[in-house]
């Protein structure tokens, strides 16, 4: 391909003393593209972003941004890169306004007031501006992150779970601004454990699990292979027997045995209602939509440790 | 090459201390001045010369290194290590700061403060004793480079330390001692001869005597050699602080 990548990581290792993080993942991320990474806790996504962005050195494979080698030419790569970092940091030293004209000036941007001001307002903070940073309630801090995250207008913006602890108006506000920010003609790269949120925001997710890459594609494309519409029945009173009709085309029931669920059929749901009218007493009837919880929880084996 | 860069960091970390100019300012202007006060003062009517320097003279550049030694090295101690605990070193390794361009920056500004806190221990000496510097331009080299070389090994320290006590080892085993026992209060001629060698083991001794000859204009070993030590420590603290931060040790993971 002619387009250099936004983020291009290949065969990348990182082992810790006591586990191997990254065991080999080749990863492309497309410039203007918003990705999310996926994957239990522990997966490695913190890893990979905290390789690519030069804080932690990789064991093994190579990782660049926009072309730019984040070992050997780690000073043309890291002027491309905003980070969000996981972890809530701030210095109780300064206020926003102060954090932010620092931050823009480490990345050889010239400080610009009205830039400032605009990065403020973006992520609600204008009030705040010249409060110290220990005065900032927890959500306001991740606002102040992301703020610094962006100040210079980098390329390649990397967001470690934005939303983690943030109220739902800052996470709508948050997703508005990362649309735009895209428009501008960045790409994104987000972490985040509310499915929801990949699935509405991301072009292409990936799932890391245990250090290695097993999902990348499309969410639509995902949901279409892995995930499945189900029609879930509601019954008055317990069943005492799932009807064999039912039970061939796969259909369980829950505990309670008031539940049944079964996956839709992929070429008109006639025979199904035909089968589903021997249960008695039906309640409620729905379709459920393939979720990318769903996928999710399918392809890491179930549980989101 | 990133100068905004390099001057962002060197402009905040002098804004870190003159923030709080009664820490990083008032506290040494009150400690030296006690000491001027008991020891050149108390003490001194009864010690009237050393080395054939009035005793309240004699004082005064061991005072200025003190201070010099421990405010150029709590300043990028404090600062890295602070800045290691709370996680905003984040902010730094994601930048595109050179190794150079980052400890420039640290050690300039904590050069700034030793020497400004240096500068004013020297006024308020010089309202006891005079201005009169014998040789201005040694008296400042010697200043400048001690405080880069304490700098810089407060960058060696905070990198190197986990804990609040490992960073505290350095200042209260080892620092404090050797300047104490540089020669500050007393010259190494008139220990007994054990201790007078003991005394001339200790690198931070040249530093001060090297002091001493820039403000008195005499001192107990002549100024080159402190110099050459001087050059010596700075060299090697530079490079051990540049090691680290080159090969990432103990910041990047
Ligand atoms: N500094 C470190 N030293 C040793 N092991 C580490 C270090 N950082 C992470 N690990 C280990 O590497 C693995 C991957 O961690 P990582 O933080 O990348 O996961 P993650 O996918 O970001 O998880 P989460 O969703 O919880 O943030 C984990 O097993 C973790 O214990
Ligand atoms: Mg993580």
């Amino acid at each position: 391909m002619s387009v250099v990548a936004a983020v291009e990581t290949v065969a990348l290792r990182k082992r810790y003393p006591k586990v191997e993080a990254l065991r080999g993942v080749s990863l492309r991320i497309e410039p203007g593209e918003i990705f999310a990474l996926l994957g239990p806790n522990g997966a490695g996504k913190t890893t990979w972003i905290s390789v690519v962005c030069g804080l932690v050195r990789p064991t093994d494979g190579s990782a660049a941004v926009m072309g730019h080698d984040v070992v050997r030419e780690a000073m043309a790569a890291r002027r491309l890169v905003g980070l969000v970092p996981q972890e809530v940091v701030f210095d109780p030293f300064f206020t926003p306004r102060e954090a932010l004209r620092f931050q823009m000036g480490y990345f050889g941007v010239r400080p610009d007031g009205a830039r400032i001001d605009e990065v403020l307002a973006a992520v609600g903070l204008s009030d705040k501006a010249d409060t110290n940073a220990r005065e900032l309630s927890g959500g306001m801090k991740r606002r102040l992150l992301i703020a610094k995250a962006l100040v210079h207008r980098p390329k390649v913006v990397f967001l470690d779970e934005p939303t983690a602890g943030v109220d739902v108006e800052l996470r709508r506000d948050l997703w508005a601004y990362v649309r735009r920010v895209r428009a501008e003609g960045a790409t994104i790269v987000l972490t985040t454990h509310y499915l929801e949120e990949a699935e509405q925001l991301a072009d292409r997710v990936a799932v890391i699990d245990r250090g290695a890459l097993i999902a990348l594609d499309r969410p639509a494309t995902l949901l279409a292979r892995h995930g499945e519409k189900r029609i879930r029945v509601e019954l008055g009173s317990p069943l005492e027997a799932l009807p064999p009709p039912l039970a061939a085309r796969g259909a369980t029931v829950d505990a309670s045995r008031r539940v049944l669920e079964c996956p839709f059929p992929a070429h008109g749901v006639s025979d199904l209602l035909c089968d589903l009218a021997a249960l008695q007493g039906v309640v409620d009837l729905r379709t459920e939509q393939p979720s990318l919880e769903q996928v999710f929880l399918a392809l890491t084996g179930g549980e989101k440790r | 090459m990133n100068p905004i860069g390099f001057r962002t960091l060197l402009a905040k970390e002098t804004r870190r201390f003159l923030k709080v100019p009664g820490q990083t300012i008032g506290q040494p202007v009150i400690t030296t001045s006690l000491y001027f006060l008991v020891f050149g003062f108390a003490l001194g009517g009864r010690l009237r010369e050393l080395d054939g320097i009035p005793y309240v003279r004699f004082i005064v550049p061991g005072l200025i290194m003190l201070a010099v030694i421990q405010n150029a090295f709590l300043n990028t101690a404090s600062s890295l290590f602070v800045m290691k605990i709370q996680g905003t070193i984040v902010d730094l390794l994601v930048a595109p700061l050179s190794v150079g361009e980052m400890l420039g920056a640290f050690v300039l500004a904590a050069m700034g403060r030793g020497c400004l806190v240096g500068a004013v221990v020297w006024l308020v000496a010089a309202a006891f004793t005079g201005v009169e510097v014998a040789h201005p331009l040694w008296a400042l080299a010697f200043s400048l480079l001690v405080a880069a070389t304490f700098a810089a090994l407060g960058l060696v320290v905070a990198i190197a330390s986990d804990k609040f006590e490992q960073l505290n080892i350095v200042p209260t085993f080892v620092l404090t001692p050797l300047t104490f026992l540089g020669g500050v209060f007393y010259s190494a001629r008139t220990l007994p001869p054990a201790w007078a060698a003991v005394t001339r083991a200790n690198p931070i001794l040249y530093m001060v005597e090297g002091l001493r000859y820039g403000i008195v204009g005499a001192a107990g070993s002549p100024p080159e050699i402190g110099l050459a030590i001087t050059i010596g420590f700075l060299a090697l603290a530079v490079g051990g602080a540049w090691w680290m931060l080159k090969s990432g040790y103990k910041l990047r993971g």
